[in-house]
């Protein structure tokens, strides 16, 4: 255990090295240069040259890379270009609200799952079922997300669809406004952020969750075939009990697996939902930054991210290794 | 007699399989005492495993069962009935021991959480059940998860499971195909003890003759889905009334049957036998079937020569009509093997093997699976390694494959690419490839021209007793002894100089097992391969080799002439395996 998780640190170094290394050539290989970008357009080429050695760009790459490894191992990812701002700041500011969104989709992914797993198994095998699936399914999420839009907030008015609070005043102290709502005792708070979430996480949660059922309906349907099934059968246990004891834990590999995969796609899928519904979080930041070919905070993004994936996928072998005993770390 | 614990009368089941609806059991009425031990016998495909099925009412749903007639267990009617009653009768009255331990355990539970499911019960009588199933650290096996089981071990546990359950009637499906003779001798003993000590009743489904003998009171052979004959085990061994049981006992072979020649067989079943409503279901295949076999279907009725009931015109006249068993059985030809050149050779081979950790921090130890195993074949030279499971033979096999490299020692084999046959022919074929293409990839380095491939494939599907047409059926379109059959003409199609055989007949039924024997009997002598058997079936071990090697923990722990098999100088461990084996001649002697 302890070495496996040692060999996953390494693993999660090695993840950020490359994805520094991409960011990095990438700096160096686009039509833009950042010394412009800071003093100006219509600076004197003669500042620019003296941003240029002040920022290190006229040094051979391998020294850049170097010292540019040196300082973010430091802590500091550079300033952004757009929002002038450290980009450590940045994240800090909007990681709570991304990581928010992606906690309440996950968990509302799971619940989607959950429930549309107990209607096929309560013998809901109907085509029509089947065909909404397949809909679900391959829905590309911008169209998802501008239709949850368009639907619920422009047609029905039933729940915002712009921004994460209504209360311009409210300072959180987690940026969790979910939690800092209950912290400051004003439930009122906590409501409204909930309305809030509501659409975005939905757009991010339902390929998520038709992802999840699919691959948990074609495995269960593998397990069921199983001579263990039968023998629990046997025993003249229940058909209920059969497939929560004997089914589902038997099944749970693939969807396991499956949420791993997703959590990747939930990133892209971020950028695309948190500009439709205005998200205040890291996707929106990552889009405004493409838009200025803001290298520092795409980089600081990346990293976050990535820390994200490595960390999810551990928790997923270590969720597959608990439900299946042969599976060893 | 005390009142029957299963009825079965007029019971019919039809289910659908690839879209076509077949009658799996036509008509089957039979009836099981307390205490008795009924043996269910026939080949692949005569409907056992649906009949086992039938009586716990798990037919699969999948293939959409329509169930008539009657099964009446103590009373209870179990066609028909709703699910909540099926489940009880389940829970309380039936229960079953299947034939794959390895498939039948959950693997993500441990033993004790899946024996606790079976019956109301204590932690006491879950280690007592163990125990009593003949699992002596009974503390481990029920803190173990089923991967950390041997077979032996997950069979008894299985036996276990039902036992506890005290049900009265148990439906012991082939439950020691997959193990060793020395743990099948004691398997059979429980089942036999828990017949006498408990008065369960039990049907015990088999394809073994043997097996059956030394377990069973009366036999039910089943052909086509219909009872052919049903009685006294010893009285339908001696005198079988129905030439379908009568072929069924002359195929058999044990430690005395006559190695010099071709083992009787009787003829290849059909792609699909016709079980029409009219006739006799084995008209086609019967040598001394009338012409109204064929328009009029046999009644089951009682015959003179034993107590029980046969379903055939001419059960009388059996004893003159003299079964014309097989072909002309001569002596096989060149029975003195000239020693060629040696094919394979291993010299003090080692291997050993990383164990399963107990705990997460501990250090994986090493489990040595061969110690030192010296063995050489000669071309045209068959040898037999028989042991129990756990003595290294499937270790030596995969060595001398070249799939497993050894840890220490010399293994020179004269073949760059030996080939192998495995214990189950239909897996070993890739389903979506007509079989004359899987046959003729082997030519493809050799022959350039297609035309060439496939006259070669033809001859070579002739050699092994194959219809050439066969060679564009898919397997899925073959029985399993043609797909036996289409894996060796595989494997000889060019003529490899070391064939291996990895317990190619251990799953298959005795008719099925006799002519793969004979088969592999009669290429290597034709072809003067050498060959490595290795099998925990002795009686085959001797019918097929010249030599036999016997495995103990990894060390060859003796080696003789098959002639000598029961001579009296053997050792330990090899009388122990002769003693294993079950014999039908000995309990019709007996």
């Amino acid at each position: 255990m302890a070495f496996y998780l040692a060999k996953r640190a390494c693993g999660l170094a090695i993840v950020l090295m490359v994805m520094s290394f991409i960011v990095f050539l990438l700096q160096s290989v686009i039509p833009s240069d950042p010394a412009r970008a800071i003093a100006g357009p219509y600076a004197p080429s003669s500042t620019i040259e003296t941003v240029r050695q002040e920022l290190g760009l006229n040094d051979p790459i391998a020294v850049q890379y170097g010292q540019f490894l040196m300082r973010v191992s430091a802590g500091d990812l550079g300033k952004s270009v757009r929002t002038r701002q450290p980009v450590s700041n940045d994240l800090l500011r909007y990681l709570p609200a991304t990581l928010e969104l992606i906690s309440v989709a996950t968990i509302l992914a799971m619940g989607l799952a959950f429930g549309l797993t107990l209607l096929l198994l309560g013998g809901a095998r109907s085509q029509a079922l089947r065909h909404v699936f397949i809909a679900l399914g391959s829905t590309p999420i911008i169209l998802s997300a501008v239709l949850l839009a368009y639907v619920f907030w422009f047609r029905l008015a039933w729940l915002p669809g712009s921004g994460r609070l209504q209360f311009r005043d409210f300072v959180g102290t987690t940026g969790f406004y979910v939690i800092d709502g209950l912290l400051a005792g004003r439930p009122e708070v906590s409501v409204d952020a909930l309305a809030h979430l509501a659409l975005p996480a939905t757009a991010v949660a339902l390929p998520f969750a038709v992802a999840v059922v699919r691959s948990l309906a074609g495995s269960l349907h593998d397990v069921m075939r199983q001579p263990y099934i039968q023998t629990a059968r046997g025993k003249g246990l229940s058909e209920a009990a059969v497939v929560l004891r004997h089914g589902l834990r038997n099944a749970a590999s693939a969807p396991l697996a499956m949420t791993g995969l997703q959590m990747r796609l939930l990133f892209g899928n971020l950028l695309v939902v948190e500009s439709v519904f205005g998200w205040p979080g890291l996707g929106l930041y990552m889009t405004q930054s493409f838009a200025t070919a803001d290298l520092p905070a795409i980089l600081g993004v990346s990293i976050v991210f990535g820390t994200i994936y490595v960390l999810v996928s551990i928790a997923v072998e270590l969720a597959q290794s608990l439900t299946d005993p042969r599976i060893e770390l | 007699m005390d009142d029957p614990v299963l009825t079965v009368s007029r019971l019919r089941v039809v289910l659908a399989r690839n879209g076509e609806r077949h009658r799996v059991l036509d008509e089957i009425s039979f009836a099981v005492a307390p205490g008795e031990i009924l043996a269910v016998v026939g080949e692949s495909g005569a409907g056992k495993s649906t009949l086992g099925a039938a009586i716990q009412g798990l037919l699969p749903s999948d293939a959409a069962p329509e169930v008539s007639g009657s099964i009446r267990l103590t009373g209870l009617e179990i066609v028909g009935s709703p699910p909540h009653l099926l489940r009880s009768a389940r829970r309380l009255l039936v229960r079953a021991v299947p034939q794959d331990p390895m498939g039948a355990l959950n693997p993500t539970m441990t033993i004790r959480r899946q024996l606790h499911e079976s019956a109301d019960c204590d932690e006491a009588l879950i280690l007592e059940s163990l125990r009593r199933a003949g699992l002596s650290d009974e503390r481990r096996i029920a803190g173990a998860h089923p991967h950390r089981l041997s077979g032996g071990e997950r069979q008894r546990v299985l036996i276990a499971m039902a036992m506890m359950a005290r049900p009265k009637l148990l439906i012991a499906d082939e439950p020691t195909t997959a193990l060793d003779v020395t743990t099948q001798a004691q398997l059979l003993q429980i089942v036999r003890d828990l017949a006498r000590e408990e008065q369960t009743a039990i049907i015990y489904i088999t394809h073994d003759l043997n097996v059956a003998a030394a377990v069973a009171d009366r036999v039910m052979v089943l052909f086509g889905g219909r009872m052919a004959e049903i009685g006294s085990l010893r009285q339908v061994a001696r005198n079988p009334r129905h030439p379908y049981s009568a072929n069924l006992f002359a195929a058999r072979y044990d430690l005395d049957t006559d190695r010099s020649r071709p083992l009787p067989t009787h003829r290849a079943a059909f792609r699909h036998d016709e079980t029409s409503d009219r006739g006799c279901g084995y008209f086609l295949r019967c040598q001394i079937a009338r012409s109204d076999c064929s328009s009029i279907r046999p009644r089951e009725r009682r015959v003179q020569a034993h107590s029980g009931l046969v379903a055939c015109h001419r059960s009388d006249e059996m004893p003159l009509a003299i079964l014309p068993v097989a072909a002309p059985r001569d002596a096989w030809a060149g029975e003195e093997v000239t020693a060629g050149p040696v094919a394979l050779e291993l010299m003090d081979v080692h291997k050993r093997f990383l164990a399963d950790r107990e705990r997460v921090w501990e250090r994986r130890r090493l489990i040595p699976a061969l110690r030192g195993v010296n063995l050489s074949i000669a071309l045209g030279q068959s040898v037999a390694v028989v042991g129990e499971s756990g003595s290294g033979k499937s270790t030596l096999l995969k060595i001398a494959a070249g799939l497993v490299a050894a840890d220490s020692g010399r293994v020179s084999c004269l073949d760059p690419r030996p080939q192998v046959i495995f214990q189950d022919p239909v897996s070993a074929l890739t389903p979506w490839l007509p079989i004359g293409e899987q046959i003729g990839e082997r030519l493809r380095p050799h022959v350039t021209s297609a035309a060439e491939r496939r006259r070669r494939v033809g001859e070579t599907l002739q050699s092994v007793g194959l219809d050439p047409s066969l060679m564009h059926a898919l397997p899925s379109e073959l029985s399993v002894g043609q797909c036996q059959r289409a894996i060796v003409a595989r494997a000889v199609v060019v003529p490899p100089k070391l064939l291996l055989c990895d317990e190619p007949i251990s799953a298959m039924d005795v008719p099925l097992a006799a002519a793969t024997l004979n088969l592999l009997n009669d290429l290597r002598r034709r072809l003067g391969l050498a060959m490595l058997f290795v099998t925990h079936d002795l009686a085959a071990a001797r019918i097929i080799a010249d030599r036999i090697i016997v495995l103990n923990k990894g060390e060859v722990v003796e080696e003789f002439e098959a002639n000598m098999l029961q001579s009296p100088s053997r050792g330990a461990v090899t009388r122990a395996l002769i003693e294993a084996c079950p014999s039908l001649d000995a309990m019709i002697a007996g």
